[in-house]
Formats: structure tokens, sequence, C-alpha cells
């Protein structure tokens, strides 16, 4: 911990990712008392003063006002009149939200299947690595367009477990599978170099009867060994995640209107370049501040936590 | 010395004969060029086009795309005269000699066909073709081909198979009779048969799509090189000025077609005249269309179209099996927002049958002036009326902008109403056949018509109980009004030569159609003109139901 807050830099990094999120958070406060309007309130025929004149909001050519710098469409309206700044922020908190359950997904399906197929080895390890192999093999990207296209109309419907088509689980569910076997197999390769230790061999001799015994063994002597590299991975696969649903919802496969996202954000004004090319910037500027912002943390992170960098960051 | 004078004498020639060859050669050049001025005809357009063709097939095409390469490719009994403005609607013999002898109270078409014509294979022309055409359109499950198996007399027992042909047509390749009977009078069926589905192939045309190679028509063009969903070329049909039909020009140029997906590129094409036509069926981007209108003059302009956008409004589902909810949607509606969504292309408008088409209302909009500001306190009372706010609405949209743009708009006024609203925008490609699958029980959502042909009852199919089907459904509101449909009963009948002697219940039955409120009709389309400079743009036709006649471009 005291190497993480002697590297400045990223304590600063940490510091701008903190304050994005808190500035999502308080999405709601900004919408109501700022900006007076929400995320989806379109205002195309309404007029707003700039600079002692009146201006459309949304001209009758369809192209709408770019940063006013004021309370009201502090940087600019879109297409629909909507204002950018909220839509921003609310982006912003389904964006992060998305890749926060990901992520958890991601860790849970790695940890447990990671864990059990390094241990265990044999049949299970088979079966397990395979799997992690099979979903490994497809691109990230397409991987995650082709679930987030078959599932965008009619959502998941496995009698208990239910996700609508507009539900933010959704993407969040498809980002989730997509990437746990990127930390599975290397939680796996850990696994199985930990359970030729000389502490799990005494473990073993202790007695303890499977298969309670081997369930004890793996919470109580490999799990704890992962920590450090489990810690190392979270940041990574949260801006991992961030990136994967902008690109996902820029596609149409991700996030679903009209609930903003950096990624249709981005999607919907690329058709405005250039007249109005804030539509794109603006949300881009945000991505990229925050997903720089988690990527140089996670260094800082790795950098304290596993110095030999046997965790790669690169998906 | 002498000798030297000599010497150069004979260089100054040789350069002088060199220059004079060159600038020969340069002009020569100039003259050959297949991009070059055609007084006398010849060239290449090239057409950008934001959307494919569904198909290039005419037993299969059936949107607008389509109908831009078949309607000059592939000539029916009928066609629509070469002009722009009413001047198109009117009907004119294709490969019939004349407009038929209409008997039996209107159930019986007698054509003669015209003599000596060919397929632009070189293939002689038979009457018996008209009659396989017709049927490999039925057989093929081109969409609208309940024009033809309802219409005719033996269709619908030949698309179920329970027939080897159509027992209603008649044709003596002898004689080059074709007689067609009808099941009970229809009056739009001269504009059917000017379709290109029923514009004539060769007897022994694979019941199979040709897409990718369509088969040959008689038209002034064939269509080559298709590559799906990338590109096709109309070529000039080398023989179509030996089977001249009168009314039926050949073209001037060949026409290049490319798919380009991305409307901003394909309008800094044409702006910069790198390309040469804007496909009248997209839309220019917003930010461009300042630029264009400013540095095309000449070579913009907006025209109208027969055509609307609207949200439809499923009767049977809740909360739009309640008039007033239906009532309230129609008052609440701003149609000049959705005119700036659409980059201002779009007239506002209320009343289901546009400008253009007989029937069109001259009343007022009952829910107020089309381009006024909306009645939101009217429309709250309403629903609160209904007892039917905070109902969930799901919105269906195309992906494709401005369609999406109406949609986002559309669910943000539902939301200020009382509903809930949430959308469900879905690619356009797969748009129609999921709303127009019944089983999805769609609620409501955007949908655009343009019509098939200048005839009201075209448009009233949308509202036809006899249009709702499982799939691939047309009456997305799925409206079954007696009222209606007893109009449509004795309107339908009425022959398009006499469409005016009953325009009066036309606009009678629209007036009602927009009390009902059935649809939030929002607007008429307007679209883009718009062609690079080498195109002569004063002779180049926009006809009223096929949009760019491509056979009427020139280059200057």
């Amino acid at each position: 911990m005291r190497i993480v807050l002697r590297n400045r830099v990223a304590l600063a990094f940490g510091a701008l990712f903190v304050t994005i999120v808190v500035l999502c958070l308080l999405a709601p406060v900004y919408a109501k008392d700022i900006a007076h309007t929400g995320p989806d309130q379109n205002h195309i025929t309404e007029t707003v003063n700039v600079g002692g004149k009146t201006r459309d909001v949304v001209s009758p050519t369809g192209v709408p006002i770019g940063p006013t710098w004021k309370a009201r469409f502090l940087l600019g309206a879109d297409s629909n009149g909507r204002d950018v700044a909220v839509r921003l922020l609310y982006g912003g908190r389904n964006s992060l939200e998305i890749a926060a359950i990901a992520t958890l997904i991601t860790m849970v399906l790695a940890i447990v299947l990671g864990t059990l197929a390094g241990y265990t080895r044999g049949l299970t390890d088979g079966v397990l690595s395979r799997l992690f192999d099979l979903v490994w093999a497809y691109p990230a990207v397409l991987l995650g367009v082709a679930l987030g296209v078959a599932l965008a109309v009619g959502g998941i419907n496995l009698g208990l477990f239910t996700l609508h088509s507009g539900s933010l689980l959704l993407p969040a569910f498809v980002i989730g599978i997509v990437f746990f076997p990127y930390v599975a197999k290397p939680l796996r390769a850990q696994a199985l170099s930990l359970r030729e230790r000389e502490f799990v061999d005494a473990a073993r001799i202790m007695g303890y009867p499977p298969p309670l015994g081997q369930l004890r063994i793996m919470l109580g002597e490999i799990l704890p060994n992962l920590t450090s590299s489990i810690v190392v991975f979270v940041p990574l696969i949260i801006a991992n995640a961030i990136l994967l649903e902008a690109g996902l919802s820029y596609l149409g496969a991700g996030v679903q209107d009209p609930n903003p996202s950096w990624g249709t954000m981005i999607a919907d004004g690329i058709r405005l370049i250039p007249g109005a090319i804030h539509l794109v910037l603006v949300p881009g500027i945000m991505l990229v501040l925050t997903v720089l912002s988690v990527n140089v943390f996670a260094d800082g992170v790795r950098d304290a936590l596993d110095p030999k960098a046997t965790v790669r960051g690169r998906l | 010395m002498a000798e030297g004078r000599q010497a150069q004498g004979t260089l100054r020639a040789l350069l002088g004969i060199s220059l004079a060859l060159a600038v020969a050669a340069g002009l020569g050049a100039c003259g050959s060029s297949s991009t070059s001025s055609s007084a006398s005809g010849g060239g290449t357009a090239t057409v950008l086009m934001g959307t494919a063709p569904d198909s290039l097939d005419p037993g299969l095409g059936a949107t607008t795309q389509s109908y831009e390469a078949t309607w000059i490719t592939y000539t029916g009994l009928v066609t629509y005269a070469h002009a722009s403005g009413e001047a198109g609607t009117k009907l004119i013999p294709g490969v019939a000699q004349s407009l038929p002898t209409v008997s039996d109270g209107g159930k019986t078409y007698t054509f003669t066909l015209r003599k000596g014509l060919v397929y632009s294979n070189g293939t002689p022309v038979k009457a018996s073709d008209f009659a396989y055409t017709i049927e490999r359109a039925i057989k093929l499950g081109w969409s609208n081909e309940s024009f033809l198996s309802e219409n005719i007399v033996g269709g619908e027992a030949f698309e179920k198979g329970k027939a080897s042909s159509i027992s209603g047509i008649q044709t003596d390749d002898a004689t080059g009779a074709i007689t067609i009977k009808l099941v009970a009078p229809y009056g739009p069926f001269l504009n059917v048969l000017a379709f290109p589905a029923a514009g004539l192939v060769p007897t022994g045309t694979p019941m199979k799509s040709l897409t990718n190679d369509p088969p040959p028509g008689v038209g002034p063009y064939e269509i080559e090189s298709v590559v799906p969903n990338k590109s096709f070329a109309m070529v000039r049909n080398p023989d179509w000025s030996k089977d001249a039909i009168p009314g039926i020009p050949a073209g001037h140029v060949n026409v290049d077609v490319s798919i380009v997906s991305n409307n901003q590129s394909e309008a800094e094409q044409v702006l910069d005249n790198s390309a040469d036509v804007f496909d009248y069926n997209d839309t220019i981007p917003p930010t461009l269309i300042s630029q264009v209108e400013s540095q095309a003059q000449g070579r913009y302009a907006k025209e109208p179209t027969v055509s609307g956008e609207y949200f439809f409004m499923n009767v049977k589902e809740a909360p739009f099996n309640n008039a007033l909810v239906r009532e309230a949607v129609n008052y609440a509606l701003d149609r000049r927002a959705l005119q700036r969504l659409d980059s201002g292309m779009l007239e506002p408008a209320c009343f289901f049958l546009p400008l253009g088409m007989p029937g069109h209302p001259t009343a007022k909009c009952p829910y107020g002036e089309p381009a006024a500001a909306p009645n939101l306190v009217k429309a709250k009372e309403l629903v609160r009326q209904s007892g039917l706010a905070g109902t969930s609405v799901t919105v269906w949209g195309g992906s494709r902008a401005p369609h999406k743009e109406f949609v986002d708009y559309y669910a943000s006024v539902l939301n200020a109403i009382g509903f809930k609203a949430s959308e469900k925008i879905v690619a356009d490609a797969q748009y129609y056949s999921t709303v127009g699958n019944v089983s999805n029980k769609a609620q409501t959502g955007w949908l655009s018509y343009s019509q098939d042909f200048p005839n009201p009852i075209d448009f009233y199919q949308l509202l036809d109980a006899k249009s709702i089907q499982p799939t691939e459904n047309h009456n997305l509101s799925q409206v079954d009004d007696p009222h209606i449909q007893s109009e449509l009963a004795s309107l339908g009948s009425v022959p398009s030569s006499q469409l005016s002697s009953v325009v009066a219940r036309w606009q009678a039955l629209d007036q009602y159609t927009a009390q009902k409120a059935y649809m939030a009709v929002f607007g008429y389309d307007e679209v883009p003109k718009f062609f690079s400079n080498r195109i002569d743009f004063t002779a180049a036709i926009f006809h009223p139901v096929y949009g760019n006649d491509w056979s009427s471009l020139q280059l200057k």
C-alpha cells in the first residue's frame, strides 16, 4: 500500500478516476439543480439565450447547438435537443455500473473456475481449460457483438433468470462472460503452481476429508495466495470493460436507447460531424480520461503487488 | 552555315508537327472519354445509394431502391409515363399495343401484345410470357403478390399449390392476345400491372431468386455486374431502338450504382462531383444541408413525395386500444420537432393520405395546425381520463437515422404525457419483419410508407383488416373498422382513370381515419434531388412513383 502511495502518478490518476465516478454519481443532482432537465428530455424546438442572442437548441435543418458554457446546455445539445452534459454524466453512471457488474461477474467466474481447474486438475481441469480456450478463441469485441445482438431484442429468459432487453445487466452479463477466461487462465496457472507448495501438502496431511477438505484447502490455502493477482486484475478488467461496453453500445449491441452511454453518444454524433463535433468529442474525451486513469492506477497497483509483472494488462 | 540554317528549319518544322500532333491527340482523347459530354449520348453516371435494393429480381424486388432499377429494365403490359409531377402518374401502354379493353363490369381485361418485341438477350417476347411472369412473382413470394393472387381468378389456388397455372389468365401466342379475369372489379388493377414484378421475363426463367444475375427484360436498360449489397450496373439495352415503345425513351447514359451506407460520404461525393447522383431515398446529413444549398445551387432541390411518416398504434394492445390515448398522442406530438429531426425534409401533417394523392383532405387537422406547437395540456388530460397513465409502452424503431431519433423523441413524448416508455431499436434490415410479426405484440412504433401506385387504395391497405396476417403484417395498427371496410369495398372497385369522381368520398374517409386516430401521422417526406454538376439537372425527371428516372439522366 505504501508503495502505491509513493507513486504520485498512479495516485493522481486514481484521484481522477474517483472524481469521475463521483461526478457521475451526482448526475441526478446536476440534472435537477443545475441543468434543469433530464437525460431523456427532448428540447428540439426550444431556444436558449447564448451571449445575449436567442438560438435554436436544434436548428431547422437538424443541427444541434454547441457548448454554451452556461448551466443550460453546458456542453451543447444532441440532435434530439437533449443536454449533452447531463447525458454524459448519466451515461457515465451506466458505463461504470456495467463495468463494475461485469468485473464482478468476471472475477467471480474466474476465481471459482480458475482455482477449481488449477487445484483439481484431471478431467475437471481438462473440461474447464477447454471452456476457457473456447471463449478466449473468439475476439472479445466480436463475441460481445454476437451475444449483444442476439439478446438485444428478446433479452434472456431462462425460467428464474430473466433479463429484459433494455436492462443494463444484459451488457454487463455479456462483457462478464467475454472477459472471464482472460483472468481464469492466469489464476489457474498460479493455482497449479501453488498446489505443489509445502503448505498445501501440510494441509493435505492434516487429513481434511474430500470433498470438503479440498474446498477447505482451496479457500484457506490457495485463494489467499491469489489475492495480489486478483487485486491487480480488478482495475484492468474495469478499464477493459468500460472500453468494451462503449464499443458494444456504439455498435448497437450494448446499452439500448434511450439509456445514455458514452458509446451510444458517440454513435449518435457520428453523422453530425463536423458541424456538431462536440457530440463525439465530449464522450470520447471522457472515455479516454476514464480508461487512462484506471489503467495508470492499475499499473501502480501492479508495480506494488506484482513487481515481477506476472500479470499482463493487455487483453 | 546554310546547312546549319537548313537544320534549324527542319528542327522547327519537326517541333511544329510534333506540337500539332500532341494537340490533336489531346483533343481526340477528350472527345473519346467515356465521361465526355453526351450531346450524342454515351457516358456513365454514378449513383450512390445508402440502402441496397432488397432484390434486383423483378419477381421479388419491392423497395423503392429496387424499383428505381427494375422499372426501366422490365416493362409490363402497361407502365407510367416518363414525366415529373402529375403527368408521371398517367398509365401508358407498355408491351401491350394499347390500354386494355375492360369488360364484364370491370372484371375482364383484354390486351394485345405488340409485335416483334425481343428481350435484352434477343429472345422473342410471347404472350404466354405474361402468364409465366405473374406465376413466377407469386411463386417467388414477391411481398406484394397478394395484389395478383387475390385479384386474378385462380391466383389463390395457384399460390397454394392447388393449381399448376392461373386459370384467370388466358394467352394466345399466335395472336398476341392476353385476357385477364378478375375475381371482382379492382380499380387499381392497371397500376398493379405497371409494377416491375409484372414486367415480362422469358418463360422458363428459373423459379428462384436471380437477384445476383437478373433475368433479361424488355426495357431501355439491362442490369449487370451485380455485387450483392455493394454495386450493380445499369447498361443501356443495345437493342432498345428496335423495340422502341412510344413513351419509353432509350437511356442516355449507363449507370453505375454503388451502395454507400454512410450518408455523409454519399453527400460529400456528390457535392464535390466525384459521384453524380445522391439517391433520393437517403437523407443528406443535417450539417451538410446548408453547405449543399449554398454550393450546389442549380443542382439541388427538395422534391415532394407521396409518402408519409407515422407512428402506428396497435388497437389490440393497451394502452392504444383506448381511443382517448390515441387522440392524446396526436395532440402531444410536436410535428415541427420531427421535421427538424428529419433535417427539415418533412412537411408537418396529420392526415393519412399525403399531398399529391387523390383524396388528401382539404379540411383542417382535428388536432390543431400540424406546424404549430402541440397541445400537451389536452393530451395529459385525455390520458388522465383514459385511466391508463403509467402503462408501460415499448416503442419500436429502426436503427438508421433519423428513424431512431424519431423514436427517441416519441418515447420522450409518451413519458411526458404519463406513460412509461422504453424503446426497442432493431436493425433496419430486420425491422419490418420484426414489427410485422404479430406474435411480438408491437404496441407502437415508427413506420414510413411510400405509394406503390397513385391510388389511395394503396395506402389504405395499411388499414384494411384483410391485410392483417401473422407475419409480414402491413396493418400494424391492426385496425378492423367496419366503416373503413365498407368504404374500401366500394371505393376499391373504381378504376384509377375514374378516381376524380370519388375524391370527395376518399377525403371524407381520410378525415374519419384521422378522427379515429388509428395512427399518429406526423409528416410527408420531401426528398433531395441532388446531382453533380456533370448532370443536366433540368432534363432529369423526378418521377412521382419511382423517384429519379435514371433513363432521363444526361451528361452536360
